[in-house]
């Protein structure tokens, strides 16, 4: 019965093995920078041209008063994996950002900034500023704000004081406004920030408003973090020293680009490929060691010893001992290895997946497993 | 010659095969989706096949990632179930047909399929669930198995286009194989799931159901999809679905879907079966 379908007994002919398709993934990371305070796309003008092909847009915060809002309304507004950069205020946002949609977040950099919660005596200065950019307009605020914004240990430029005035005059007493009633309002970051990715901080030297110690600050949560301290430049680094700030982010962006297009092709989709077969091996034969009695028997006995005949990571370590599996796969690891840890501590592999969307059980299978469907 | 008496893909979901061990077979959460099976076992049973070759992934069991063959094929007397990590499961060995799958190893290396050739092994809930699912709980099963197994837990695996080739030329081994013997083919995996990353628990009913109404009478779609398609539309592991296209491939182009059947969420995964004749 020869029809299209049926074999031919001569090798298959001119496959079409779909080799236009190098890179199996489709969307590029983007690159989303976000100002601070009445700043607009003028602060990241150096940074976006030395950025190359790299996809990238400039964040809008104008219209919210919350920086969950203005988290929420970014990640609805962007799409796919992003790579955020994040001035002042804008550094908050990323931070916001990171918590809603960790898996999202392909890198986080947090550009004189800080984690700290609203201090005694901010509201009343923040009010009064809101009240000068009615009563007095957005001018004023210019001259009373901006100058203790910079390095004080020389003249600011003239020319640079006049761009930095127009902007803030452009950005007008609403947004001036809104802006500041979101960070009266603002969620305490430190005791949410949990972002595992990539992370660089930017500081000034002179950065009085957000001095080194609150870089540090946010190191001491996310260890991986690079810190890197501007010499000669206050709170408005990306424009005071613009060159030094953008070349340290471009760099950076590239490369986390460039490991995410390798790494994550599909958004919140970690293919098994090189880099995570490789980073991962030692924990996915830790894991292949429970698919024997011994190994379970010796895994049960005495838990340190089993897993310190692997060379695991400290993090590995941790992961694995704390039951972590996002992190276990973050680290490499592939479920049907590490699933074997349920052998020897049964956990439900829909409570695997929950913790790996970062969901109650709950909102998990009703959100992404659904109703039963039959038939 | 042999003849290819049906292709039936299924999934093959280990809390399926949990389901069965705990006694849920008949329970209020297991039975609609065991029932949806009957029909095909019953059709399966009339026709009394001989050999069944079973394409399926082996899940990080009898391969780790020391060695990954992209493609592996059984040539064993025996297979028997593996450990995963809770003991054997108490099902029967698998009598392998090692005279046609040393045939299917040298028509397929013909045709440059070259894979790794397996004297010794023992098989996971890949290939035993969809055995339970078509022939029951038997004391022995009724037909001997020839496992194929495909690499889809590491990257690269191999496209939906080469799946859709090598079961033309799994047709050419059965059409050359010089006995009367009836084979059937399975095609396992899926449907829809993804097990890892933020995505976690993701399922698309809905192009699981298109999947199993078209499979049979429009499969040129998943011909054409790429592997970043599979896993977009079906999750990073619904890409399994590639290995029902070496069941299609090996069909004829016109067939008639005799059975089929879905239902889901079985566990965290789409579940299904279609059951296709030559037309």
């Amino acid at each position: 019965m020869p029809t299209a379908g049926a074999p031919s007994v001569k090798p298959c002919a001119a496959p079409r093995y779909g080799a236009a398709r190098i890179h199996l993934g489709g969307a590029m990371t983007t690159v989303l920078f976000i100002p601070g305070l009445v700043c607009d796309d003028f602060v990241w003008q150096a940074a976006i041209d030395r950025l190359g092909d790299l996809p990238h847009a400039v964040a809008d915060i104008s219209a919210q008063d919350s920086i969950t809002g203005m988290a929420r309304d970014l990640l609805a507004r962007h799409a796919g994996r992003l790579i955020l950069v994040g001035h002042s205020l804008g550094g908050r946002v990323a931070m916001e950002m990171a918590r809603q949609a960790h898996g999202r977040i392909a890198g986080l950099a947090l550009l004189n900034t800080g984690i700290h919660p609203v201090r005694a005596g901010e509201d009343a200065k923040r009010q009064a500023m809101i009240t000068m950019g009615y009563a007095q307009g957005m001018a004023a605020v210019a001259a009373a704000w901006l100058p203790g914004m910079m390095n004080a240990q020389t003249q600011p430029d003239p020319a640079l004081m006049a761009q930095l005035t127009d902007m803030v005059i452009r950005m007008g007493p609403d947004v001036h406004a809104r802006q500041l009633r979101a960070l009266l309002t603002r969620p305490d970051a430190g005791a949410s920030l949990a972002y595992k990715g990539p992370m660089l901080l930017i500081t000034g030297r002179q950065d009085t408003w957000s001095p080194i110690a609150q870089h540090e600050d946010i190191r001491a949560l996310c260890p991986q973090a690079r810190l890197e301290i501007i010499e000669n430049a206050g709170h408005f680094a990306p424009v005071e020293q613009a060159e030094t700030t953008a070349n340290l982010l471009a760099d950076w962006a590239q490369g986390v680009a460039r490991a995410d297009a390798r790494l994550d092709r599909i958004p919140e989709t970690p293919l098994y490929d090189r880099p995570r077969s490789t980073a991962g091996y030692v924990l996915n034969k830790m894991a292949m060691g429970l698919s024997t009695p011994q190994g379970r028997a010796d895994f049960l006995a005495n838990e340190d010893a089993y897993l310190a005949r692997f060379d695991l990571s400290p993090d590995q370590l941790a992961a694995v001992k704390s039951r972590d599996w996002a992190e276990m796969v973050r680290l490499g690891g592939n479920l049907f290895y590490i699933l074997k840890l349920s052998a020897v501590d049964p956990t439900p592999i829909r409570e695997i997946g929950a913790a790996q969307a970062g969901l109650s059980m709950d909102t998990f299978l009703d959100t992404r497993l659904g109703k039963v469907t039959n038939g | 010659m042999a003849k290819l008496i049906a292709g039936i893909g299924t999934s093959h979901v280990p809390s399926i095969a949990a389901a069965l061990d705990k006694g849920m077979r008949h329970s209020d959460e297991w039975a609609p989706f065991f029932d949806g099976y009957i029909p095909a076992q019953n059709w399966v049973a009339a026709q009394k096949p001989d050999i069944a070759v079973v394409i399926f992934n082996d899940h990080g069991n009898a391969f780790f990632l020391d060695r990954v063959p992209t493609l592996a094929l059984g040539v064993a007397e025996t297979y028997a179930p593996i450990d995963e990590g809770w003991g054997p499961r108490a099902v029967p060995d698998f009598a392998g047909a090692a005279d046609f799958a040393w045939h299917l190893a040298d028509t397929m290396v013909a045709q440059h399929f070259d894979p790794l050739i397996c004297r010794e092994l023992d098989v996971d809930h890949g290939m035993q669930v969809p055995m339970e699912l078509i022939f029951g709980r038997p004391k022995a099963w009724p037909v001997k198995v020839v496992p194929i197994l495909v690499n889809t837990i590491q990257y690269p695996i191999p496209t939906p286009q080469r799946m859709w080739d090598l079961g033309r030329t799994l047709r050419a081994a059965i059409e050359s194989y010089p006995t009367d013997e009836k084979i059937v083919v399975l095609g396992t995996g899926g449907l829809s799931h993804q097990l890892q990353g933020a995505r976690a628990g993701y399922i698309n009913p809905a192009e699981d159901r298109a999947w199993i109404k078209d499979i049979g009478p429009n499969p040129q779609r998943y011909r054409d999809m790429s592997r970043e398609d599979y896993i977009q539309v079906f999750g990073s592991e619904g890409a399994e679905l590639i290995m029902w296209l070496v069941m299609r491939g090996c069909m004829d182009a016109r067939v008639n879907t005799l059975c089929r059947h879905y239902f889901a969420p079985a566990s965290m995964t789409g579940a299904g079966m279609v059951l296709l004749e030559n037309a």
